[in-house]
């Protein structure tokens, strides 16, 4: 999906004011403060509201004009409950995925496979009211990868999650993106849990986006280097800033700044007249929080 | 040794054939149909609305016995069976208790669950939706509106007490069909609209039986102490029925014109219409 120039406005509050972004495969964080726009983007993409500026493009269509064509083919999972609990977590699934456009043989037998896929198999009769917090949390899941979407917007859906549901909630999302080839559009304000599971990342902030890129192109802004030695760390520390180096130590880590080649070359003769091994040098990468930060936004 | 073996399928992509609008709207009518009857449901759920369903059929079953048990002598002079038209005075408490329990069923848990933005994520828009929801209501509201005449038909017919001849039969076919989609469709109109104030089921219930009971009652007690015979134009509880009555060719209980009554039940269930297509289009469901 491609957005250009998007512009929303709600009244006299602007949600989107001119975000450019792309959407490839794999899995894509959406991340932002909340009132960032992220949920106003996936409706968008949802076409569930035309945009009042710019452009947006989804499966090759225009959500606001082909909403029907562009709904049959995505999957989304919304923030809040959306399950009615009375209803067996199979009846649930299939429903929706007849909706969808399935027919109903196929939609009853995919049903079940989705809910296996989240670990729900054997608990796929009950209703879900009687499920923890956690398990609906992947029915819904379930029931918005039944009917095969080419595309799954997910919105914040470790909300509500203990640890242990978040990081089994992540690997699901992280299996979903790669060994099933469905795209996935993860909106989440927490920034960690972006950057463990996503290829690329769209930072949004105050309706704009900041930043957008594969993760290796978001970091890539580190500069310096990191080195860890044997021993002697204070030694080398103290060899390298004589040579004019800023250099900063953490046990047995050192982090040199300023240029990767001149440094790396001023490390090894250092290391090599000081005789102190070196296990590790390698460029710094920037971390997701060095990125958002840059981007002028506070971290979650 | 056992042939039993697990077989792990999968995940598996599809890319057979999708059933667009069309199919969201029969799966959601379905699926809303069932849930207002309690079927796949638990015990509670099917209480109250079989029981209005079965209420509305007894007095059919006891007409078509008498019809058998009684001397045709007896049977065919008359006054002992009440006419089609009639029918529905034995009935109309069981039709509105039903009528406030469907329209609110197949709505309100929808918005009360959030469950609305998982149907507007799909193809499904807020009319098609609101168009399923209609075509799962009529057909439920028909089976105490519809088929109880049915029924006494059927069962008067083969009891030897029915409709003289085919043509007759037909005739009477006709008016069942015709006074039993009149009124399913102004009441589904008005039970959808009472639901489309609120998310609470109960609340929206006890608005529909009040909708219909004080417009009975205050109509027809300005009437009774002079007001125009116009004003039981606003009693959608009894109109429907008033035009019932006229298409079995009767003179009814009201001296309006039959043109009017059309053009009252048209207003209500346009009106009611109206009030639930504006309550969705302006409903938010994302930001």
């Amino acid at each position: 999906m491609r957005a250009t120039g998007l512009v929303k406005l709600w009244g006299a509050t602007t949600a989107l004011a001119g975000a450019s972004f792309e959407v490839g495969s794999g899995v894509t964080g959406l991340l932002g403060s909340n009132g960032a726009g992220k949920t106003t983007v996936l409706g968008l993409i949802l076409g569930l509201h035309p945009p009042d500026g710019g452009t947006i493009e989804v499966l090759g269509l225009d959500p606001a004009t082909a909403g029907a064509r562009v709904r049959e083919r995505l999957g989304y999972v919304p923030e809040h409950e959306a399950l009615a609990p009375d209803v067996r977590a199979h009846d649930l699934v299939r429903h929706l995925s007849e909706v969808h456009g399935l027919p109903s043989r196929e939609a009853t037998a995919r049903a079940s496979d989705a809910l296996w896929l989240v670990g729900l198999g054997e608990e796929r009769h009950r209703p879900v009211g009687t499920m923890s917090t956690g398990q609906r949390q992947r029915v819904k899941l379930a029931a918005a990868l039944a009917h095969d979407p080419a595309l799954l917007l997910l919105d914040e859906p470790t909300n509500g999650l203990d640890p242990m549901q978040r990081e089994e909630m992540l690997a699901l999302i992280r299996r979903i993106g790669s060994e099933l080839g469905i795209d996935v559009v993860l909106s989440s304000h927490l920034l960690e849990e972006v950057e463990r599971t996503c290829d690329a990342t769209v930072i949004l902030a105050a309706g704009q986006v900041v930043a957008s890129g594969s993760m290796d192109a978001l970091r890539s802004g580190g500069s310096g280097l990191v080195v860890d030695v044997d021993g002697g760390a204070e030694l080398l520390a103290g060899r390298l800033r004589t040579d004019g180096f800023a250099v900063s130590v953490d046990g047995l880590r050192l982090v040199v700044e300023g240029a990767a080649d001149a440094g790396a070359d001023a490390v090894r003769d250092a290391a090599a007249a000081q005789r102190i091994g070196l296990r590790r040098v390698q460029a710094r990468t920037a971390t997701l929080e060095d990125v958002f930060l840059a981007a002028g936004d506070g971290a979650p | 040794m056992s042939d039993a073996r697990i077989v792990d399928r999968g995940y598996r992509r599809y890319d057979g054939p999708r059933l667009g609008v069309r199919g969201a709207v029969r799966s959601l009518a379905w699926h809303s149909a069932l849930r207002a009857l309690g079927l796949r449901r638990t015990f509670w759920a099917k209480l109250l609305p079989l029981a209005s369903v079965g209420i509305a059929y007894v007095p059919a079953l006891v007409f078509v016995g008498i019809a058998a048990l009684l001397p045709d002598q007896l049977v065919q002079g008359g006054g002992v069976l009440p006419g089609y038209a009639d029918y529905y005075g034995f009935i109309s408490a069981a039709i509105v208790l039903f009528v406030a329990l469907v329209g609110p069923e197949v709505l309100c848990p929808d918005r009360r669950h959030r469950m609305l933005g998982l149907y507007l994520a799909s193809p499904l828009t807020r009319d098609s939706y609101l168009v399923a929801k209609v075509l799962a209501v009529v057909p439920v509201l028909a089976l105490v509106t519809l088929g109880p005449p049915l029924l006494l038909l059927v069962g008067l017919t083969f009891a030897g007490a029915g409709p003289e001849g085919f043509g007759e039969f037909l005739t009477v076919l006709a008016r069942i069909v015709t006074g039993g989609l009149v009124i399913s469709a102004a009441y589904t109109a008005v039970s959808l609209a009472a639901a489309s104030l609120t998310e609470r089921r109960a609340v929206a219930s006890a608005g529909v039986i009040l909708v219909l009971l004080v417009s009975t009652v205050a109509t027809s007690a300005l009437v009774a102490v002079g007001a125009d015979e116009r004003l039981l134009l606003l009693n959608v509880g009894a109109i429907p029925f008033e035009l019932v009555q006229r298409i079995y060719g009767q003179a009814g209980r009201t001296p309006i014109p039959t043109a009017e009554l059309v053009v009252a039940n048209l207003a209500w269930t346009v009106g009611a219409g109206a009030v639930l297509r504006s309550r969705y289009h302006r409903l938010r469901i994302t930001r």
